[in-house]
């Protein structure tokens, strides 16, 4: 049965991704991001405007390419979700 | 003894449900998780709901001295809870069991009109019970999916406080027994069962930042 992921957590994988699974240290490619955070390519686009506008990823584009980095607030957000996504669980809820 | 345990009761309930709303709603602020929002709702419910109950206590004991709390102070700290339970249990999409036409609405508001406020206070206890029961049941459910420990004692915690509440409708049947005694026990048992796994939240851990909403 696939799993049904909330809006919080596809951003938490996405987050995530920038964080520890990065192919370089320029950041990740957003074709990268799709194929890990398994996001359609709209739906992505969309996430990514918002999260860099809220400054949790950083965008580079010096390189022709767009690539995204994890920023410190990014850090600090996701070390709340997974803070708060396991106080959640307790009561059988997901974030 | 009645009057020393139904103030510890609330006591504890004011505070329980105090501290897991300021934790939901700390994880709100910073996550903006519209569920850590509906648990802060329903936890400053709890809280309050137990609040009220207890200030008429203070209130009777140290100002009125009749010997009994007013019956609608009691009436409406149990309905102020009964909002928080039904939060918990709509955390848990509830939302798709109620009726959706205005008439069965109407219909289900309109007795509440008709009775006293007795009645209206068993109606409370009851709808508690079955919100509570009901969230217990999906509580313990997801334990089999994650397989967290916290839920576990979660699952306690809302089946006691729902065994609570059904004990303490059953005690108007038999008003001078053992049983409104007994549920008050159990409450602050399932009380306490609810707040050990809140109390394990590293919140020290988590830099604020206010500029983010």
């Amino acid at each position: 049965m696939t799993e049904y992921r909330t809006h919080m957590k596809i951003i938490g994988d996405i987050l995530s991704t920038t964080r520890d699974e990065l192919q370089d240290e320029d950041g990740a490619t957003v074709t990268y991001l799709i194929r890990k955070a398994n996001v359609s390519h709209s739906r992505i686009s969309r996430i990514l405007r918002t999260l860099v506008s809220q400054g949790l990823l950083e965008k580079d584009d010096s390189q022709g390419s767009n690539k995204y980095k994890i920023s410190q607030t990014g850090r600090e957000f996701l070390q709340a979700y997974h803070t708060f996504s396991g106080f959640a669980i307790n009561f059988g809820l997901t974030i | 003894m009645e009057f020393l345990l139904e103030n510890i009761l609330n006591l504890v309930g004011f505070l329980v449900g105090l501290g897991i709303g300021i934790v939901s709603f700390i994880g709100f602020r910073n996550t903006g998780s519209p569920t850590l929002f509906r648990l802060a709702l329903a936890f400053f419910s709890i809280s309050i709901g137990f609040f009220v109950i207890w200030v008429g206590y203070m209130v009777e004991d140290f100002v009125i001295k009749s010997g009994n709390l007013e019956r609608w102070v009691q009436t409406l700290g149990i309905a102020i809870q009964t909002i928080g339970y039904f939060f918990i249990a709509f955390s848990h999409s509830i939302k798709s069991l109620f009726p959706k036409s205005r008439y069965f609405k109407s219909v289900g508001i309109f007795p509440l009109f008709l009775v006293s406020s007795v009645q209206i206070e068993h109606i409370f206890r009851s709808v508690s019970f079955i919100l509570l029961a009901y969230g217990a049941i999906e509580t313990i459910l997801s334990y089999f999916e994650n397989r967290n420990k916290g839920a576990i004692s979660v699952a306690i915690g809302l089946s006691l406080l729902a065994l609570g509440e059904f004990l303490g409708w059953y005690s108007f049947v038999f008003p001078e027994s053992i049983l409104y005694f007994i549920s008050m026990i159990i409450k602050i048992s399932g009380l306490i069962a609810l707040f050990i796994p809140v109390s394990r939240v590293p919140l020290t851990k988590i830099k604020f930042d206010e500029s983010f909403d």
